[in-house]
């Protein structure tokens, strides 16, 4: 039997959870999630003449705590990481001018930000573009499915932030051998199944199944091959299938130099054979005209005995 | 006269005596070594790199497993100082794609398009993109009917200027805020390509890039250069509706509105706000275009909102020539 003492516990802690979820959600309300599409120094107070703390770039994940007038505009307080990228970091926190922090109530603030991030991707495309660039552009396509997760722009910055960090991890792999994190593709491909970023997505993870070298030997474009012919069979809908199936096809005329060099004719013969089998599968299942065409090349090389590795005894090859 | 001084007179004079539908004429896809004969141990006469104009295959040969062609073509003297001269010789024949190769413009694209990715990639082939250009010229060149000849003349005409444009940067001389005062690009494969495909698509591209022509080198703060582009931009847009760089280039146009905006600043209210109107329109226009469904387009809307948000918000867009777009 209930006492009325137990009803009075259970209703005492029914009032208490009810209590916790309002602050709860209200703190979550009060702290809005925001980001800045111009660098901007961090002051120590609202105000033109404070005293500058830290640089805070483009794209930096930003919570606002409180608004305020000084010099006749807006000014924000945010907190922030100090180091964005890093596992640790110390919070900072500061003020900063209202009219380059976009937050997730702003109108269209969704195609701002995306906006942001195609133009400093740009600029990092660019000889002579600003520097660090390629990193405001990392950090400003992250924010758009952060903070506006039901954006139709959510997939692709989600994508496009993903496959920037894939490139630049790429380029410190081939200077350093560092080996290159999988996890912001994955993200994306878990995120947006069956979607055209999560086909892009798998097409990227590839390069952490490439040999780094082939060394002249079969192995590596033997399993090179399967890879991208798998990929195109998996994703026949993927911007990256006729590529797939180039590349599938090219390591195959690749393998029938090997075997050639080799002395294998049968080997070399069959390898010759797939390669023209991939390369018209290009032909006609795809409608990319660049890769028909590099396919129409393909394929005349393969039955011209045309070698595409290597250095040849006519001495017309050449090395991809 | 020594006989291949003999030879290469009767090439160069059967070249010019036979009718163009006779003669078999085309390229190579492969860097090849010339022989004085079909023969791997005779005497090497030059290499040739892809590209290369084949005038005149005169004769093939089989000797063994191998044919040869034996060919006039045209190598380089001087890379740097483009000089070239006309030589004969044995190459394999395999490499040489000619008027009678049958899909011989969709072999040479396919190589163009491979040369130019090489071009692109880090660590590509050397004078991959010299290739790709004269590749995709040869498509227009021996086969001015094929469906691949304006894009290959567009895309021939394209690298040349890219090429030209990165050569002309280095020069103190594009630093110039009048664009008269440094060597412009050569605009006669662009003139080209819009007189042969007038109304296409490669016409629209080929006036894109001539603009670059008419940019000033450096503003120096000075607001008759945005004024000018701005208005050679727009210009563009509306003379060129279809063109692919339509959205491109009104967002050009705005984006030197909205650095007007600040140049112009608060001692000039009356052109400050007639720039930001300017070019507030303008990125509108953008928006709307952009959002036709093209997938290529689909930057360029979060981008002029991104424009109009900064314009309202009093976000500078403009603030040294590193930032120029």
């Amino acid at each position: 039997m209930v006492t009325n003492r137990k009803i009075f516990e259970l209703l005492f802690l029914a009032a208490l959870a009810v209590t916790a979820a309002f602050v709860i959600s209200a703190f979550a309300a009060e702290a809005e999630r925001a980001t800045l599409i111009r660098g901007e120094s961090l002051s120590s107070s609202a105000g033109a003449n404070a005293q500058k703390i830290v640089q805070v770039e483009r794209g930096s994940a930003l919570t606002i705590l409180e608004r305020s007038q000084a010099d006749g505009q807006p000014w924000v307080k945010i907190s922030m990481a100090m180091d964005q990228q890093a596992q640790v970091s110390r919070e900072v926190t500061g003020w900063l001018p209202a009219k380059s922090v976009v937050t997730a109530s702003t109108a269209n603030g969704d195609e701002i930000i995306f906006g942001q991030g195609v133009d400093s991707e740009r600029q990092a495309e660019e000889r002579g573009g600003r520097k660090g660039a390629a990193q405001d552009a990392l950090r400003l396509y992250s924010r758009v499915p952060e903070m506006f997760p039901g954006s139709p722009l959510a997939a692709e910055g989600m994508w496009r932030a993903a496959d920037i960090r894939w490139q630049l991890a790429k380029t410190d792999f081939v200077r350093s051998g560092k080996p290159m994190e999988e996890k912001y593709l994955r993200e994306v491909i878990a995120k947006s199944p069956q979607s055209k970023q999560a086909e892009l997505a798998a097409y990227d993870l590839l390069d952490n199944q490439l040999c780094p070298e082939w060394r002249g030997l079969a192995e590596c474009p033997t399993k090179e091959s399967a890879l991208y012919e798998q990929y195109a069979h998996e994703h026949p809908q993927s911007p990256k299938a006729a590529e797939a199936l180039y590349n599938a096809a090219w390591r195959q005329a690749a393998l029938t130099d090997i075997y050639r060099i080799n002395n294998d004719r049968s080997k070399s013969d069959a390898a010759r054979q797939k390669g023209i089998a991939l390369a018209q599968q290009i032909q006609s299942q795809q409608q990319d005209q660049d890769w028909k065409m590099r396919a129409t090349d393909l394929i005349y090389k393969l039955e011209k005995k045309i070698p595409v590795y290597g250095v040849d005894v006519v001495e017309t090859g050449e090395t991809k | 006269m020594k006989p291949r001084t003999c030879a290469l007179l009767l090439a160069i004079s059967c070249s010019t005596i036979l009718p163009a539908q006779q003669k078999e004429q085309g390229t190579i896809i492969n860097e090849v070594q010339m022989y004085v004969s079909p023969d791997l141990n005779s005497q090497k006469l030059a290499r040739a790199t892809r590209g290369r104009d084949v005038p005149l295959v005169m004769e093939r040969t089989k000797i063994g497993e191998q044919t040869w062609a034996h060919v006039l073509i045209v190598v380089d003297v001087n890379r740097d100082a483009e000089t070239t001269r006309q030589i004969t010789g044995w190459v394999p024949s395999n490499v040489v794609i000619s008027t009678a190769t049958p899909n011989g413009d969709q072999i040479i694209f396919g190589e163009a398009v491979d040369s130019e990715n090489q071009a692109e990639q880090r660590g590509g082939r050397r004078h991959a993109a010299e290739d790709a250009m004269r590749l995709y010229y040869r498509v227009y060149d021996y086969w001015p009917n094929s469906p691949l000849a304006g894009e290959g003349l567009w895309r021939a005409a394209d690298i040349r200027w890219q090429l030209e444009k990165a050569d002309v940067r280095l020069r103190p001389s594009s630093r110039e805020m009048s664009p008269d005062l440094r060597t412009p690009i050569d605009d006669e494969n662009m003139k080209l390509v819009m007189k042969k495909f007038p109304h296409t698509k490669f016409a629209d591209l080929a006036a894109y890039n001539m603009i670059d022509n008419k940019l000033c080198g450096s503003w120096k703060g000075e607001t008759k250069c945005p004024e000018k582009e701005s208005e050679l931009y727009e210009k563009y847009a509306r003379e060129h509706p279809q063109s692919p760089k339509v959205a491109e280039a009104l967002f050009n146009a705005a984006w030197r509105q909205a650095a007007l905006v600040q140049m112009y600043g608060a001692q000039h209210d009356k052109e400050r706000d007639k720039a930001h109107k300017k070019a507030m329109d303008l990125a509108q226009e953008v928006a709307a275009k952009s959002s036709a469904g093209d997938p290529k387009l689909v930057d360029w809307k979060p981008r002029a909102t991104e424009l109009m948000y900064s314009l309202q918000q009093g976000i500078p867009t403009y603030t040294a020539e590193p930032d120029r777009k």
